[in-house]
């Protein structure tokens, strides 16, 4: 337990409404997104600058507290749980952007900005900044950094990663670091930001962050496809980025997904199709005109069942916030919705949805898949109650088998929602004993007392400690 | 509402189900529409935050302690969160539910818990009586008993929401349920029958307002029946956590406005109207379901209604009226009522409507909320405010009693000119004589 003379230096250090230790407040800083995994901090504090960052650090590391920082608890693999109890640093204060550099092209900002407020403030400027996760309404940039998070539009422009320049942060030792530049070049030593980037909060605690811009599209079109099978649609898919198309958003619903979504945004979505693709292609009005034109050619040579075109930027923007509910909505059919983050090269779409449907039949479940086809990036989602303890573990099973099948074709474990609590074993299945070790050993570089969100991506004892995910908000290991 | 025993260590049948309750699966999408997190930048001060509490109480794993209650409460039950949550989760109704919890587990005594249990089982639940009360406050204006409070200071020597209760009160009229004809014929060609179900505050503060919505009904071609015996719709004790007295003032009016012969049951409340079409989730199980079902069927807004049937025109006046619009939370998040009252304006000839921005945000008044808690509701009306200032029209215009009262108020402290008028109050103004 943290010591009442600790709350009290918090508080005098951060102010008595930036430190909370009632039950009630621990307990709702003890979940993120993440279905069935909870536990309890000790204290939850929330800092406003870099030097209370480094005070609540200095004080956590006198209590020996585990430290587990957070932004708004959006993400999907259990990141910001503090597994081990301790003290959760909640950046969601800091949120300011500090900077829109018009002439480097770059935008600096505190951790707790909410995604889409970077990117509404740099598009009124003219600007765009590209990575969209699902959930960039709420989401936080360091979260976003800490998870690597992708989005929608990962096809065309890449995920959070390539858009990172700076990052300023503070190491488990309570000492600055800063790393990285507006210099678009930078071969200075180990990229140390690279390193930062989807370290899940386990090497530093991020707290600023500068992020790449690139002038918008000027122009975009966006389909609807529908299609009566699946497997179609997967093949739609690989033909377009055969026939060397990028669209900047190519995504997957299957009917399932569908009904889900249209029983929520009632627009006049197609109930009764197998699939659908929402595809956006965008850049200059020339270039756009003849992409648009490829896509429809394949769209009808694989005989999609109907292809739509949005009527205007409004319909457009509509349907991708419909795609962004995929998952919330799906939690309409059941109370536990098992979400997973399956990546494939894309020419094993096709192929990886007949194995979810084999899997889905063999394990007698309900399941929704959608997710970022054109990346190859699937969020199959098992719609199941975690009080039935024999349909959890057939849903276990499922992925087990689904993701033996996702390493032989070349894939990963995770895509874009990281490994922290959910994946260490599949992790070590992808990336072997000695991959894990030498991750241990740069995390044991930056955090040698593993004081920053312990049990996150493995665990600190030589064998992967089983994660039980249990029934309900309890503890998870 | 479950029926069965309750989950864990809630007390009374009317806890929140637990099936809703898991409904939640913490995505956040709630998190950016909510009025009191954006406050308070605490989780548990949020829709996710607050389900997740009540599921604790429900596991078990917490007590029904005083943060519940205080967050239970503090919940301005606007249901913001409930138009943006893609799993369907009614987190407004499970703090509503939780209320009810809370006077089993704190129960409160003395003076207090008899006014309150007065007030809500006695008053409110009672026309007349509710009349009655209103004559002080009548006198208070009438005499300059009220210049005068305004004017010596007095008034800052009380309570902070007894100062803004004072403040709040508009110039009263003699109630308008005993004045209202119980048949108002059509005019023109006749459309149909409709009843008219005039909310308390209305007819006790707004006279004036439905007044004219009678009026429009009447020059849409409707007639119009006004039962007298129509009670509260049971709003205020939803609100409070009494879903035994409301399910009674429903079961009441339920039997009265199903008896009469009626196309539609037309109000000019947005939160009567929320309740209304609540009746059937309130009395399901208590009372048969397609007398439900029909009565569920037959409740309109009256911007719903008026849009659905078709806005007669052709001899409006044209009014000259920049307006811009504050949706009420009742109407646009609890009964999805977002695109009529902008149509309704937008066919007058003449008023030229200014979108403000967050048209949806609660303005604050949330019921009690606005006297209990007077410096956040406060900070959630000025937001509000500046939203209207930007906007720079003639005229607020709303669709509820709750907002026209904390609007008004507001606009007033604020030295800002813009009159509030009901949507009824703008067309009413644009009909022929």
């Amino acid at each position: 337990m943290i010591s009442q003379t600790a709350i009290h230096h918090l508080v005098e250090k951060l102010g008595a409404k930036n430190v909370l230790f009632e039950k009630e407040d621990l307990l709702v800083y003890g979940y993120d997104s993440t279905p069935g995994v909870h536990h309890l901090p000790e204290v939850v504090v929330f800092p406003s600058s870099n030097d209370e960052v480094c005070a609540a650090l200095e004080i956590a590391h006198r209590e020996g507290l585990p430290i587990v920082p957070r932004g708004s608890g959006t993400g999907l693999s259990g990141g910001s749980v503090p597994a081990e109890g301790g003290m959760v640093v909640c950046l969601s204060r800091m949120n300011r952007i500090l900077e829109i550099d018009e002439e480097n092209l770059t935008a600096t900002a505190q951790a707790g900005v909410v995604t889409l407020d970077l990117f509404n403030a740099v598009a009124a400027k003219g600007l765009f900044y590209p990575p969209d996760p699902g959930s960039q309404k709420i989401s936080t940039i360091g979260g976003n950094v800490a998870e690597d998070a992708g989005g929608l539009r990962g096809l065309k422009y890449g995920v959070t990663r390539d858009y990172v320049m700076a990052l300023s942060g503070v190491l488990a030792d309570g000492s600055f670091i800063r790393t990285g530049g507006k210099s678009v070049k930078d071969v200075a030593g180990y990229s140390l930001r690279d390193l930062l980037v989807g370290s899940e909060g386990t090497l530093a605690i991020i707290t600023e962050v500068t992020v790449k811009l690139i002038p918008p599209p000027k122009d975009k079109r966006t389909f609807l496809a529908y299609f009566s099978d699946i497997r179609t649609a997967g093949a739609a898919v690989s033909k377009i980025i055969a026939a060397k198309i990028i669209p900047s958003t190519m995504e997957i619903m299957d009917r399932t997904t569908i009904n889900c979504i249209e029983d929520y945004v009632n627009i006049g979505l197609p109930r009764e199709m197998a699939a659908m693709l929402l595809i956006e292609v965008d850049g200059h009005p020339a270039m756009v005109a003849e992409e648009a034109a490829g896509v429809q050619a394949i769209l009808e040579e694989v005989r999609a069942a109907e292809v739509h075109i949005a009527r205007d930027a409004e319909h457009a923007n509509q349907l991708a916030a419909a795609r962004r509910t995929a998952l919330s909505a799906l939690a309409r059919v059941s109370p536990t919705t098992l979400l997973e983050d399956a990546t494939v090269p894309r020419s094993c779409l096709a192929e990886t949805f007949d194995e979810i449907e084999r899997l889905r039949v063999k394990y007698r479940l309900n399941v929704g898949t959608f997710g970022h086809a054109g990346d190859g990036n699937l969020h199959p989602t098992v719609l199941c109650d975690e009080r039935n303890h024999d349909e959890m573990a057939r849903a276990h099973a499922f992925y087990n088998e689904l993701y033996e099948k996702v390493l032989q074709l070349g894939g990963t474990v995770s895509g874009e929602h990281g490994i922290g609590l959910a994946k260490k074993e599949y992790l070590r299945r992808q990336i072997g004993p000695g991959g894990v070790a030498v991750m241990r050993r740069i995390k044991q570089a930056f955090d040698p007392q593993g004081i920053l969100n312990p049990g996150k991506i493995f665990t600190d004892d030589e064998q992967c400690a089983d994660v039980r995910i249990e029934e309900g908000f309890r503890v998870s290991r | 509402m479950s029926h069965d025993e309750p989950m864990g260590n809630f007390v009374t049948r009317d806890a929140p189900a637990y099936e809703g309750i898991l409904q939640c699966m913490r995505c956040g999408f709630c998190l950016p529409t909510c009025p009191t997190y954006a406050l308070t930048g605490r989780e548990r001060s949020s829709p996710r935050g607050r389900v997740a509490l009540a599921r604790a109480v429900a596991e078990n794993r917490l007590e029904f302690t005083p943060a519940v209650k205080e967050e239970a409460f503090f919940c301005l039950d606007c249901r913001a969160c409930t138009t943006a949550c893609p799993s369907g989760v009614h987190a407004g109704e499970i703090m509503e539910a939780c209320r009810s919890q809370v006077h089993e587990v704190f129960p409160t005594t003395g003076l207090a818990g008899g006014l309150r249990r007065f007030i809500l089982g006695k008053m409110v639940p009672s026309p007349e009586l509710l009349e009655t009360s209103m004559i002080p406050a009548r006198l208070y204006q009438k005499l300059g008993i009220q210049w005068l409070m305004r004017h010596s200071g007095l008034l800052k020597l009380a309570p902070r929401w007894m100062e803004k209760a004072e403040g709040m009160l508009p110039p009263l009229q003699a109630p308008l349920r005993t004045q209202l004809p119980e048949i108002v014929p059509a005019r023109g060609e006749k459309r149909g029958r409709v009843a008219f179900f005039l909310g308390c505050v209305m007819t006790l503060l707004y006279a004036e307002v439905s007044r004219q919505t009678v009026r429009v009904l009447a020059h849409q071609g409707f007639e119009v029946i006004t039962p007298k015996q129509q009670k509260c719709c049971g709003a205020p004790h939803m609100n409070e956590g009494d879903p035994e007295t409301a399910r009674s003032l429903a079961r009441h009016n339920l039997d009265l406005f199903l008896d009469l012969d009626v196309d539609a049951i037309v109000t000019d409340c947005a939160g009567c109207g929320a309740v209304l079409k609540d009746y059937e989730e309130m009395l399901e199980g208590r009372a048969d379901h397609a007398r439900l079902a029909l009565f569920r069927e037959k409740v309109r807004d009256i911007s719903e209604f008026l849009v659905e049937v078709g806005l007669r025109t052709e001899d409006l006046r044209s009014l000259d009226l920049s307006v811009t619009y504050h949706e009420p939370c009742h109407l646009c998040h609890a009964q999805g009522i977002s695109t009529q009252p902008r149509k309704i304006l937008k066919a007058i000839p003449g008023v030229e409507l200014r979108e403000m921005k967050e048209s949806s945000w609660c303005c604050g008044s949330a019921a009690t909320f606005g006297l209990k808690f007077t410096e956040e509701s406060q900070q959630i009306l000025d937001r509000k405010l500046a939203n209207v200032a930007a906007t720079g029209a003639d005229a607020l215009v709303t669709a509820n009693p709750g907002c026209h009262l904390q609007l008004a108020w507001g606009l007033r402290q604020a030295g800002m000119e813009q009159p509030v008028l009901h949507l009824m109050e703008v067309l009413g103004k644009a009909l022929p004589e």
